[in-house]
């Protein structure tokens, strides 16, 4: 197996660099003769397969209109080969980026389709490798904004890989396809993973007074049963549960600066440490509360707002990956590399 | 490959419409049963496409399969399996696939099939009717296609039927081009043929009554052209079969097989025959008749290769015809054949009834030879007894009973070609000349519009054949001696009004050949359908290299390839070009193009852009480079990207406006500044515009 593996490997690495000699990265693809593949489907075998039966029918009961009918599936097949060209030709495909998103999440990439007033491009299908087939038909408009969808499995910076578009239309015989580098990226934050706050850390922030005052606004976290406390914030559940009587904690926060630290969660690892920072970005900027950011090499200093919350994440997300960190734009291929 | 989704719902509808229409040409030859069974398929498809039905549990598939294929063993059976059971199982399997069609594997596979069966009806006709309803199957496949493989807006009907027929019509001219070019080659093994039908025409037996039923039918026989000029109508003796052995009331093929069918060739020279004179080349179409011989005039040689003579000089074929058949003959109208009788020969052609009861015939017969110089003074006389005696020549005779000859000859005297030829040939062999029968067809109408002659089932004729020492065989015709006008003008002439003439043809419009425009529409018809069978049904090999050959002279052959290849290239080349045109010229948008023009303009400057240089990057070293030009620039550049790259800047015409101008003023101060250097060209200037 070793032997496929090494060979599979040698031919992807020949077909990348093939690609990526004859079809350039770029932000603004057109579709034309050197760059469009097309190659029959399994259908259009099958009616090859159907041409060939009545060819040698033909030729054994002597039918000259059955000859007829075999040349004229045989000229319908080869006639296909310019309409399904033509479905692809001349489609300007611009990446224009993706939005970032959580580890695990669909990545979207927003394509735009363009197309010259005289074509229409139907039944089109766009999708990266491993990732979902998006369709899309442009018929009406001189352009279509399209999302084609990519799995992630890490935080980072995802760059796109080649996006495959391709059409069988009009008759399903042929594919037409292009694999084009678009030179997209989006911007992978970690998965968040709920967890309670460790209370015990909290107070390492910066700033005037202490993060948690008892309060009745944000849910904290769980603490045993005390005599005097209402009934109101009694976990049933976890009663129900059987784990003992516990007591749902609140924080009221509202004019408090809150300062997430890479201590609070010690005895994870980094990745767990990064995604429940995350969960907690989240959920402090959803509260009305100012929140900063201390991890190693990163400190930000609290604030609110979505740009702040942005960048908090964009810390985590390329936290140790370094050659990215210029990078903070959320939209990095708005600035585009060529034209 | 995620090709297995689900079908848009209006690809059934086409898929079902392309399968009723492919199945009606043949849905008479399926048994009531079966075509009952499919049609309810059909139906339950439909049933399941409205929601009306559920798709079938494995419990249903299965009992109908297991009922359909013995109902249609046992409907079948009498036939052996031929063509017709095995077309009924490919329609069975295709209407089954329907009921569990749900993905699109499953509605490609139906399609081919579809494709298939429209071949498949060839087998059983190739008129023009149905070459034309092929087409249009497979315009509507190709729809199905199309409404397969669009789920959009546009999967209407209007649209898909208009896209299927540009396709295949545009397909046209390469199919033409395949059609003409492309090498013909023999069959590769040998199929079974369809059941034979009816057998038509004149048979190998023949009783008073026989052909004069033919009379009543005025189907077509076969149709011929003449190279040159046709012969005169009383010379178009389509000669059959040689009938030679008669049992007292009928005459049919006697011998031994091995004479009659041996071929001609193998046999010497002078029983070849002599001939002399000019030949007429002539080309047949035959209709089907499921018999085994062909017609031509004697003495024929064959030039075609599936036909061979046998050694009473009829033309026999391998395989029963089933299919319109065309070959050529080359006829001698002077010749002589068989100048010395081998004696297996002559006692056959002497060979009287076992138990003779036409004693009164034979009395006749001896009289007149008694009276007779010599054989050919005795035919005579024989003739001119047929003409002086009040005979009459009829298409409804009265029945003859067991000593027909003599009831002929001395009661009824009624008749038709048959009696004349065989009572002709008993007076004959009861003196002892060898003589014999011989079928086939006289005569025929002209087309002047495709210059060729229509023989049909009424023409059929009966005549005799006498063999005289030193002479060999010499045709005599005692209808002649009756009706000399059905010799000279034709069996039409005689029988116009005749009750029973052309009566088996029901509404035809061979009735109507006295309305003059009604006549000609009906020649006009038939040479088309004629010059369809000689120029498409019959295009093979033969056709093909002389087609050629007017058109290459002597090198047809070898440039046969070189003639499909360079055609093939050539017409795609044209379709390409009309398909894929369009440049990509004005496929930039105007602001990109506006862009590059300035990109352009700083170049001439000596600033070019790198490759792979983003706008962005650009923009800061035109900055760095150019001072004075920065601030527009980085104005210039912004606009860009945000057109360009940005949310809502794509569509947005306040932007565009003011990317325009800026770029405007920039690219004049650029223009200034570079004519001062002396760099720019004249033509930077006018791009400008």
């Amino acid at each position: 197996m070793s032997l496929v593996n090494a060979v599979s490997f040698w031919f992807s690495t020949r077909v990348q660099r093939w690609l990526a000699r004859n079809v350039p990265a770029v932000s603004i693809a057109t579709l034309h003769r050197r760059n469009i593949f097309i190659l029959p489907t399994s259908h259009g075998l099958l009616y090859v397969a159907a041409t060939t039966l009545i060819f040698i029918t033909a030729i054994n009961y002597v039918l000259s209109l059955a000859f007829g009918l075999a040349f004229l599936m045989v000229s319908l097949f080869i006639l296909c080969i310019l309409h399904t060209f033509r479905n692809l030709q001349h489609l300007t495909v611009k990446g224009i980026g993706g939005d970032a998103v959580f580890a695990g999440e669909d990545a979207s990439f927003t394509v735009l389709l363009q197309r010259q007033p005289e074509r229409m491009h139907e039944a089109l299908e766009l999708k990266f490798p491993k990732g979902l087939i998006t369709r899309a038909d442009l018929i009406e408009g001189e352009q279509l904004r399209v999302n084609v969808y990519l799995p992630t499995r890490r935080r980072g910076v995802l760059k796109a890989p080649r996006l495959l578009v391709q059409t069988r239309f009009p008759l399903g015989l042929w594919r037409a396809w292009s694999m084009l580098d678009l030179s997209m990226r989006c911007l992978v934050y970690p998965t968040p993973v709920s967890c309670p706050l460790p209370t015990a850390v909290s107070n390492s922030g910066v700033g005037k007074g202490s993060s948690t005052q008892p309060g009745s606004d944000d849910f904290h976290g769980l603490r045993n049963y005390q005599l005097g406390d209402s009934l109101k914030q009694v976990a049933w559940k976890n009663l129900a549960r059987g784990q003992g009587l516990k007591v749902k904690q609140f924080v009221d926060s509202s004019d408090d600066r809150f300062m997430l630290d890479w201590a609070m969660f010690a005895g994870l690892d980094a990745e767990a440490r990064l995604s429940r920072l995350c969960y907690w970005v989240l959920k402090l900027a959803r509260s009305d509360v100012d929140y900063g950011l201390n991890i190693p090499g990163v400190v930000i200093s609290p604030g609110r707002g979505d740009v702040h919350r942005h960048r908090l994440l964009s810390a985590l997300a390329l936290w140790q990956q370094s050659q990215y960190v210029e990078r903070l734009n959320p939209r990095p291929s708005k600035t585009g590399d060529a034209v | 490959m995620d090709v297995n989704y689900q079908i848009p719902r209006l690809a059934l509808l086409w898929v079902l419409a392309a399968l009723l229409l492919v199945i009606l040409p043949g849905m008479l030859r399926l048994p009531p049963l079966i075509l009952l069974l499919v049609l309810g398929c059909m139906g339950w498809r439909l049933l399941i496409f409205s929601g009306r039905a559920s798709y079938p549990g494995k419990l249903v598939k299965a009992l109908i399969v297991f009922t359909a294929l013995p109902l249609t063993v046992l409907q079948f059976r009498s036939q052996g399996v031929g063509l017709d059971a095995a077309v009924c199982l490919l329609i069975l399997g295709v209407v089954f696939k329907l009921l569990e069609m749900q993905y699109k594997r499953d509605i490609v596979i139906v399609i081919v099939l579809a494709y298939v069966l429209t071949m498949i009806g060839f087998i059983y006709s190739q008129t023009i009717p149905s070459g034309l309803h092929a087409l249009l199957a497979v315009a509507v496949i190709t729809g199905a296609l199309v409404s397969l493989n669009r789920d959009n807006a546009r999967n209407n009907f209007r649209d898909n039927s208009r896209l299927a027929a540009q396709l295949v019509l545009q397909s046209i001219p390469l199919t033409l081009a395949l059609f003409i070019l492309v090498p013909r080659i023999a069959p590769l093994w040998t199929m079974p043929l369809p059941v034979p039908s009816n057998k038509t025409g004149v048979t190998d037996e023949m009783t008073p009554g026989d052909i004069s039923s033919l009379g009543r039918s005025a189907e077509l026989a076969f149709r011929v052209s003449f190279d040159g000029e046709a012969p005169s109508h009383d010379r178009l003796y389509w000669r059959g079969l040689v009938l030679d052995f008669f049992d007292g009331r009928t005459w049919r093929r006697g011998g031994s097989a091995l004479l009659d069918y041996g071929m001609i060739r193998r046999y010497p020279s002078e029983y070849r025959g002599v001939r002399q004179g000019e030949p007429v080349d002539y080309d047949v179409i035959m209709e089907p008749t499921q018999q085994t011989w062909v017609y031509g005039m004697q003495l024929a040689e064959v030039t075609t290769g599936e036909i061979v003579q046998d050694r009473n000089y009829s033309l026999h074929t391998a395989t029963p015809i089933t299919q319109r058949l065309r070959y050529q003959l080359r006829s001698w109208s002077a010749f002589q054949t068989d100048l010395e009788l081998p004696r297996a020969l002559r006692s056959r052609a002497l060979q009287m009834p076992d138990e003779d009861n036409n004693t009164r015939s034979a009395l006749l017969a001896r009289e007149l030879r008694a009276a007779s110089t010599d054989d050919r003074d005795y035919v005579a006389r024989v003739l001119s007894h047929y003409r002086e005696q009040p005979f009459f020549y009829t298409l409804n005779p009265p029945l003859l009973g067991e000593a027909s000859i003599d009831e002929f000859l001395f009661q009824t005297r009624e008749g038709f070609c048959e009696h004349y030829a065989g009572s002709f040939v008993y007076l004959m062999r009861a003196v002892g000349i060898p003589a014999r029968v011989v079928v086939g067809y006289h005569g025929g109408e002209y087309n002047p519009f495709e210059d060729y002659t229509m023989v049909y089932q009424y023409n059929a004729h009966a005549w005799a054949e006498v063999c005289f020492e030193g002479e060999g065989w010499v045709r005599f015709d005692p209808t002649g001696a009756v009706a000399p006008e059905r010799i000279s003008q034709g069996v039409e002439a005689v029988f116009a009004n005749q009750p029973g003439f052309m009566e088996d043809s029901g509404f035809s419009m061979m009735r109507f050949r006295d309305t003059q425009w009604l006549n000609t529409l009906r020649l006009r018809l038939d040479a088309i359908d004629y010059a369809w069978n000689r120029w498409v049904v019959s295009y093979d090999q033969d056709l093909q290299l002389e087609f050629l050959e007017d058109v290459f002279g002597d090198k047809a052959r070898s440039s046969l390839l070189w003639a499909l290849g360079l055609s093939t290239a050539l017409i795609f080349s044209i379709a390409a070009f009309f398909l894929l045109r369009g440049g990509q010229r004005q496929l930039r948008d105007p602001v990109t193009r506006s862009y590059l023009a300035l990109a352009a303009d700083l170049a001439a400057m000596g600033l070019p852009r790198r490759r792979g240089e983003g706008p962005l990057d650009y923009c800061v070293r035109v900055s760095a480079e150019r001072p004075e030009l920065a601030a527009a620039m980085q104005t210039v550049t912004r606009l860009y990207v945000q057109l360009c790259y940005g949310e809502q800047g794509v569509g947005s015409e306040e932007l565009r406006q003011e990317f325009r101008m800026t770029l405007q003023t920039l690219r004049l101060r650029v223009l200034s500044r570079a004519r001062r250097a002396g760099l720019v060209a004249v033509s930077a200037f006018s791009r400008l515009q």
